[in-house]
Parts: structure tokens; C-alpha cells; sequence
């Protein structure tokens, strides 16, 4: 591996030299992928902690196989596909071109920008590269793929100065952006199974719809409480399986790398929220108020955005204080969204977008606190 | 007295700790006195290389304020005056030779406590040893044109491998109590004396000081962490601070009439084969006190903690303000695929690694950044890692966009770059904290 050690030390000079050094941070980063980087420390703390960028958003990527598994085999599952491994491929053929597009045209946008800015690429692309597909629908375009990474990276995160900077979750930009500009190919009826001119609503419009109970127009359609905890329902790829989630959850929570006062937070805000809605809707017979309020945390891109979006470190709130009105404020805006907003029966992306916005605003008002407190001491 | 338990902070285990069993080093080649020791300080040499020095000899004087002057502890040949960038004078290297002492007044109890407080300055800044008072903010030297509210003293070990107090300090509590005394006439405040479960007992019998215990993981052992929450330093306030091996110093410079110059120096480290501790010189040659034979290409000798200490080379000499050396391997090379080690040996606070299932287990990390320095990304952890109420990540920022009146309101008066050091060694970005942090008390000097 000495041999593989020089050649990358020799690519690196060369490269970063010589004519093609608008590819050194791509290089970098596949450099430092290989072997760690082997610098020493030049000032004290003499020694430094294991971890780094690389480990800590592998972390991330790691939490979010289970929903990769099991959301590829929902969508050949949902398609009709039978038998489990078939399923699987079927569905994960469907997922890979679109995480391929998102890492190619993201990559590249980061990779100029490196180049601009003199760094290498920054780890957490990694993670959006991942992250944005499984927000979308299995029969979104590629070229709208294309477009919606370019708006998220550069719109979202670069012209706020890059990696660490950015005000909302570049992923969700992304998703935002093929929301508003695109509706036709991200909701409604037609999208969420992979197969040409078939239909299939997904339980949110289902029980939006509904002019009775909405858990009847839930078991009518074919969604129980267990298939929509299971994942066997049409939605995005990675947000339909509650089930593979909080297996993700779980590896975030004990790592610590994803904030546990966030996921609680925003968990407590929606649950308390639906109560209330659900305590002044008794008279409301249809649609989205009359859902009990264990059926939103199981539905849509709930738990998907509450564990990989919301604790987003640089876009979430930094403040410990913070994280739980930040958490609180999501999860009462998502449930708002979904119950009282006429136009669309999801309100998680909606709900972080706002919840982004906020931050920095809500860690304002706590460091504001910790001055207060200091300036009273003694007093 | 006031007993505290602080939760917050981490302890790294590392292996190498010293023996407690403390041996005469062999007899001394060289030593040096280090301006470099002292933050922000301008020498004007009163040596030059050849010129022949006693024990207590004046090698230099602070430019800004010539009252404060540095002498020699042993006696010998200047050798060499070492300069560094823009000539700023790093050393004063001592060839040693055959002992001979600067006779001095000495006093007794009763004429110590007769001294009034302009006397016991004068006294001290002649005698030497006043650089071993600093001060907060700042960190530096104390102004002896000011007085402080208060002088702390910790005696908590906290740090990695961490000289135990009672070691350094032996049986002299006569002298730890005559300095006690003396300090006494510096400040119309109190003189705070914190102590660990482990190091209460050797001052047990210490009159005229207030005592603490401080319970908890490093940094609980900080002098700033301890006057944050003993008695917090407020705008336009100064406190001073010590180390007891000082406190004994004084002591012993008041009772005998003599510059002291000798000092226990632990030598710890994974990289170091007898790891004990010795009597030395102060400002001794590492060389003089380590047998285990070093190479700078392969060990990193560091004059005092892993965290917070200087980086020294195999033919350096040890701090002013440093008990113990430090010797651990350096880093070699590149590792392949180090992101995704399982990691049962791999340092680290995070649980991210296996070695996290074995906590008790004591490690000898290399000095590998492991990374590369990235924007600032994660939140929330940094936090648990400085017992004050102190935001240092905010403070950071605000350093960084030279928010002056935001700096001083979250608190850049109290912290040290020491303080802080737990927040490099956790960042996952690579960000550095202390450095942060110095450039911005260099600011408030400057600004204040």
C-alpha cells in the first residue's frame, strides 16, 4: 500500500501544480478518503480526538442504509414486483441513477467552489448527496434531479459562503425548489409508484381527502397503522419506513452525532400540536383534523425530516436552549401545515425550511440570555 | 470553604503516567531561563553570552516594567542568547557550574508578618520569583502597580498525566506556609486555596488561606474555572494566581536568603521508558533529566501536558510555569482508510469508536490532527466541555468577527486559551480554539 501512498502524494503535488488544478479538491478528497491526511499537530492540544468530518457524516450515511434497503424495496413492491430481492433491485435501479445525477452535478458545483475558495470538498455534500434522493418520488426525472442539486447547492449553501454557513438544509432547498417549480412530477396522485399510468395517493392525500373519518379513508384505501410503520405505502423512497428511521435514529442518538434535544422536541411539539387540533376538530368529521394524532408521526416525511433533517448541526440551532424551540416550533408548524393548510396535505419540508429560518434568530435570543445572566452576576 | 462538583469536562487517560517516587537528577550540563514563557513579554538583557552568573543573578528585566526582574537559578557561563523570528529573545542558555548563590535578607515569621504591603512587593519583585504571580484577564505577568480583588491558588491536578501536587511540593510545608504568609500582604482579599480529594490531606494544617475542593474531570483543575465559580472576575476587576510549588518558592527564598532554583519535574509520557519524578533545576536541559534516549523525527517532547503544554525538542528546556514533560509518539505518515476504523484504540470523546465499550482503558494517541480542518459544523458538544457559563463557540465567533463589546459580554476577560483546550481536542472541524481565543485577549489588550 506504500506503493498506492506515493503515487497519491505524487498525484497531489502534480495535480495541484499543474493545469488540471480545478480538479485538486475532488482529488483531495478522494486523497484524504484513502489515507488520512497524516499531518501532525503544530500547537497544543498536542494529541487530537479520532474523529473527523469524514467519520462523523459516515455516521450519517451509515444511519441512513436501513431506509435505503427498505425503501428500494418498497418501490418495486409497490410496483408490483414480487419476491423480496427482486423488489429490492428493482426499486434501488430506480434510486441509483438519481443518486448518481445528485452526487455528479452537486460534486461538481462543490468542487468549483473548492477550487474558488481554495479547500478541499467539505464532507457534508456527502450526506445531501444521499439525502435529497430519498426525499423524492422514484419517477422523478433526472434532469430535474440535475437542476433542483445546482439550486440546493448554490442557492442554498455556496452564495452563503459554503459548508457550515448556509441558513436552510441545501437538501431541502433542493426539494423545495422542485416543489414550487416542478409540482406535477413531486406530488399528486401519479408520481409515487414507478410504473407508467398507474396511480396510487399517498396516505396523506388520502386522508386529506376524505370526507369521513380519516383513519376509515386510511383502511379503505389499504393503509393500516402497521403498513405505514412498516413502509409498504407509496411516498418518497427513504420517508416511507417509520421502522428503518429509527434504526437510523438510533445509530444517530448513541453516536451523538444527531441532537437528541431536537428529535425530542420536535416529537413533543407535533404530538402536543395534533392533540390540541385534535381536542378543538370533534365536530370535524373529514380530512386531515380528524386523524388521531399517532397517525401524523407515522405518515408522510415526518420522521424522515425529524431525523435527518431537522438535526442538521449548521442548519438547525446551535444553542442547547435553542434546539428545543427550534424542535418545538417545527414540530407545531408541520402539524399546522398538514390540518389547516388547504394546498398541501405534507408540511414537514415547509415546517424545517421555517424552523432554518428561525435559528439563528432563536440562538439570538439564548446568547442574549447567557449575557443577561453574566451581567447580573455578582448583582 | 466551598465544595464543587462540576460535571462538565472529560479526562483523557493516556498511558505513561510517572511513579511516585521522586530521584535526585543527574548533576545538570545546562539550563534556561525562557522569556518565551512569559505571554507578551519584551527582555532587556542585562547578560551577554560569556559572561559568568550566580544563583540569583539578574539575567533580564521586563522592558515595560524594569522592576520586574528574572534571575538566574543556577550558577555558571552564559552560553548563548538565543533569538528567534524578528530577534525576539527566546533563552538564556546557563552552562552550570559549581554552585554559588546572590546572598539575600532573610526573614522570620514575625518580620514577615511586620512587612507592610509596599514592602512585600518591593521585597518579591527584587527577589526573582514575581513572575510566578500572573494575573487574570490576561494571563500574564501580574502588574504590580495594581491590586488584586483576590489571590487563587490550584492545587487540583487534572490534566493528562498530570504532576501530582504533593509530589512536587514534598515535606515542605513549612516553606508553602511562610509563603502563604507572605502573599498575605499583597492583596486586601482572600487567598483561595483549591484542593482535590487527592491533595486535600498535604493542606491540611495550611492557616490564613480560604480552601475549596473541587470534584470533577479536567478542566476542574484550571485556575479559571476555579475563580469562576469561587469568585467570578468582573468587568474592570484583576485577580492574581499561583502555582503552590511557587507559594513554596517564595517561601523558601524568604527563610534561607537565597534564589531557591531547584524544583520536582515529572517526566511522563507513553514514549518514556522510567517515568518518575526528579529533583531538577528550574529551566533544566530535558536531555539532563531523561535517560531514554529521544528523537524528535519519532517522540514529542512537550514542557508540560499533552493539552496545553509547549512543544520542547529533545534539546529543550523545561518552562518556567511547567512540572512535568511529556513524551509521546509522533505522528508517522498516513493511515489507509482512518475514517473507517473500527477504532479500539482510537482517543477520543465522542462514541464513535469502539474503544468507547472499554472506558477505563488508557491510550498513547500519536500527535496525529486525525483530519483535516473543515468549517464549523457540529454544536452542542463543545459546550459540555468548559464548566463555566461561558458559550465557547459564540465567543469564538465573536472573536473571529472582532466583535469587541460581544467578546466582553461573553466573556473573554475569563477564559484562557487552557481553558478551552478540550474544545480543539473534541472538534470534529479541526478548529482551533485556544488560538481563537489568544488572538482574541491579544485584541482586548490592545482595545482595553
Amino acid at each position: 500500500m506504500k506503493f498506492l501512498e506515493n503515487f497519491l502524494n505524487d498525484m497531489d503535488v502534480k495535480i495541484k501544480k499543474g493545469p488540471l488544478k480545478i480538479i485538486h479538491p475532488m482529488f483531495g478528497a478522494i486523497n484524504t478518503m484513502l489515507f488520512t491526511p497524516g499531518h501532525g499537530t503544530t500547537i497544543g492540544p498536542h494529541i487530537r480526538d479520532s474523529i473527523d468530518m469524514k467519520r462523523f457524516m459516515g455516521i450519517v450515511i451509515f444511519a441512513l442504509i436501513p431506509s435505503i434497503l427498505v425503501g428500494s424495496y418498497n418501490v418495486g413492491h409497490m410496483a408490483g414486483v414480487e419476491g423480496l430481492f427482486s423488489a429490492f433491485m428493482f426499486g434501488f435501479l430506480k434510486l441509483l441513477p438519481i443518486i448518481i445525477v445528485t452526487y455528479a452535478v452537486g460534486l461538481s458545483w462543490e468542487m468549483i467552489f473548492g477550487h474558488l475558495r481554495g479547500h478541499d470538498i467539505h464532507e457534508g455534500f456527502l450526506v445531501t448527496g444521499i439525502l435529497l434522493p430519498l426525499t423524492l418520488p422514484p419517477t422523478i426525472p433526472l434532469w430535474q434531479v440535475a437542476v433542483a442539486v445546482s439550486f440546493g447547492t448554490v442557492i442554498g449553501k455556496e452564495v452563503f459562503g459554503g459548508t457550515g454557513m448556509n441558513l436552510l438544509n441545501p437538501a431541502l432547498t433542493a426539494r423545495a425548489f422542485l416543489f414550487f417549480t416542478y409540482p406535477g412530477d413531486i406530488s399528486g396522485d401519479a408520481v409515487w409508484v414507478a410504473v407508467d399510468g398507474f396511480t396510487g395517493a399517498t396516505p396523506l392525500a388520502a386522508a386529506a381527502a376524505s370526507t369521513g373519518p380519516a383513519v376509515d379513508a386510511l383502511n379503505h384505501a389499504g393503509f393500516s397503522l402497521s403498513q405505514m410503520f412498516f413502509g409498504f405505502i407509496p411516498g418518497s423512497v427513504g420517508e416511507t419506513s417509520t421502522i428503518a428511521i429509527l434504526i437510523g435514529a438510533v445509530i444517530l442518538l448513541v453516536t451523538g452525532v444527531g441532537s437528541w434535544r431536537i428529535m425530542l422536541a420536535t416529537l413533543i411539539g407535533a404530538y402536543g400540536m395534533a392533540l390540541i387540533v385534535q381536542f378543538f376538530s370533534g365536530d370535524v368529521v373529514g380530512g386531515m383534523r380528524s386523524l388521531p394524532p399517532h397517525y401524523h408521526l407515522v405518515m408522510g416525511g415526518f420522521m424522515f425530516g425529524l431525523v435527518f433533517m431537522t438535526t442538521d448541526p449548521v442548519s438547525a440551532a446551535g444553542t442547547n436552549a435553542g434546539k428545543w424551540v427550534y424542535g418545538i416550533l417545527i414540530g407545531v408548524m408541520v402539524i399546522l401545515i398538514r390540518t389547516f393548510n388547504p394546498a398541501y396535505p405534507e408540511g414537514m419540508m415547509l415546517a424545517i425550511l421555517f424552523g432554518n429560518v428561525f435559528s439563528p434568530l432563536i440562538d439570538h435570543f439564548v446568547v442574549q440570555g447567557n449575557i443577561k445572566r453574566r451581567l447580573n452576576y455578582g448583582k | 470553604m466551598g465544595v464543587f462538583k462540576l460535571k462538565k469536562g472529560h479526562d483523557i487517560l493516556l498511558q505513561g503516567a510517572a511513579e511516585r517516587r521522586v530521584e535526585k537528577a543527574p548533576k545538570a550540563t545546562s539550563i534556561a531561563v525562557q522569556p518565551i514563557d512569559f505571554r507578551g513579554l519584551r527582555p532587556g538583557m542585562k547578560v551577554e553570552a560569556g559572561d559568568t552568573v550566580k544563583r540569583g543573578s539578574v539575567l533580564f528585566v521586563d522592558k515595560q516594567r524594569p522592576e520586574i526582574i528574572f534571575r538566574s537559578p543556577a550558577a555558571g557561563t552564559v552560553r548563548e542568547v538565543v533569538r528567534g523570528d524578528r530577534r525576539a529573545i527566546q533563552r538564556v542558555i546557563i552552562d552550570v557550574t559549581a554552585d554559588e548563590a546572590e546572598s539575600f535578607d532573610s526573614y522570620s515569621k514575625t518580620q514577615i508578618s511586620s512587612l507592610t504591603s509596599e514592602e512585600a512587593k518591593k521585597l518579591l519583585l527584587n527577589s526573582g520569583l514575581w513572575p510566578a504571580l500572573r494575573q487574570r484577564p490576561f494571563s500574564k505577568i501580574a502588574n504590580p502597580e495594581k491590586s488584586p480583588k483576590a489571590i487563587f491558588i490550584s492545587a487540583v491536578d487534572t490534566a493528562p498525566l498530570q504532576a501530582e501536587t504533593d509530589l512536587l511540593l514534598g515535606d515542605r510545608t513549612q516553606d508553602f506556609q511562610t509563603g502563604i504568609d507572605f502573599l498575605k500582604k499583597l492583596t486586601a482579599g482572600k487567598i483561595h486555596l483549591s484542593t482535590s480529594s487527592k491533595t486535600e490531606s498535604w493542606f491540611k494544617d495550611v492557616t490564613g488561606v480560604e480552601k475549596h475542593l473541587f470534584h470533577g474531570p479536567h478542566p476542574a483543575g484550571n485556575v479559571g474555572v476555579q475563580i469562576h465559580h469561587i469568585d467570578r472576575l468582573l468587568a474592570g476587576e484583576i485577580i492574581w494566581y499561583i502555582s503552590p510549588r511557587h507559594v513554596a518558592q517564595i517561601g523558601s527564598f524568604l527563610s534561607a536568603g537565597a534564589y531557591p532554583g531547584k524544583k520536582i519535574v515529572a517526566l511522563t509520557g507513553s514514549e518514556l521508558i522510567n517515568r518518575n519524578y526528579v529533583e531538577a533545576s528550574d529551566g533544566a536541559a530535558i536531555k539532563d533529566l531523561v535517560t531514554t534516549p529521544l528523537d524528535n523525527a519519532r517522540q514529542r517532547v512537550i514542557s508540560g501536558n499533552v493539552l496545553t503544554g509547549r512543544k520542547a525538542r529533545s534539546t529543550g528546556y523545561v518552562g518556567f510555569y511547567d512540572d512535568m514533560i511529556t513524551v509521546i509518539p509522533e505522528v508517522q505518515g498516513r493511515r489507509m482508510f482512518g475514517w473507517l476504523q473500527l477504532g479500539l484504540n482510537a482517543n477520543s470523546f465522542w462514541r464513535l469508536f469502539l474503544s468507547k465499550l472499554t472506558p477505563g482503558k488508557k491510550l498513547a494517541p500519536n500527535t496525529d490532527m486525525n483530519g483535516e480542518e473543515r468549517a464549523f459544523v457540529s454544536t452542542g458538544e463543545y459546550e459540555k466541555l468548559l464548566p463555566m457559563d461561558v458559550l465557547p463557540v459564540h465567543l469564538c465567533k465573536a472573536i473571529l468577527v472582532e466583535d469587541i463589546e460581544l467578546m466582553e459580554k461573553l466573556g473573554i476577560y475569563e477564559v484562557s486559551p487552557e481553558d478551552v483546550a478540550l474544545c480543539s481536542y473534541i472538534c470534529p472541524s479541526k478548529i482551533e480554539f485556544g488560538a481563537i481565543i489568544e488572538k482574541g485577549i491579544q485584541t482586548m489588550e490592545k482595545e482595553g
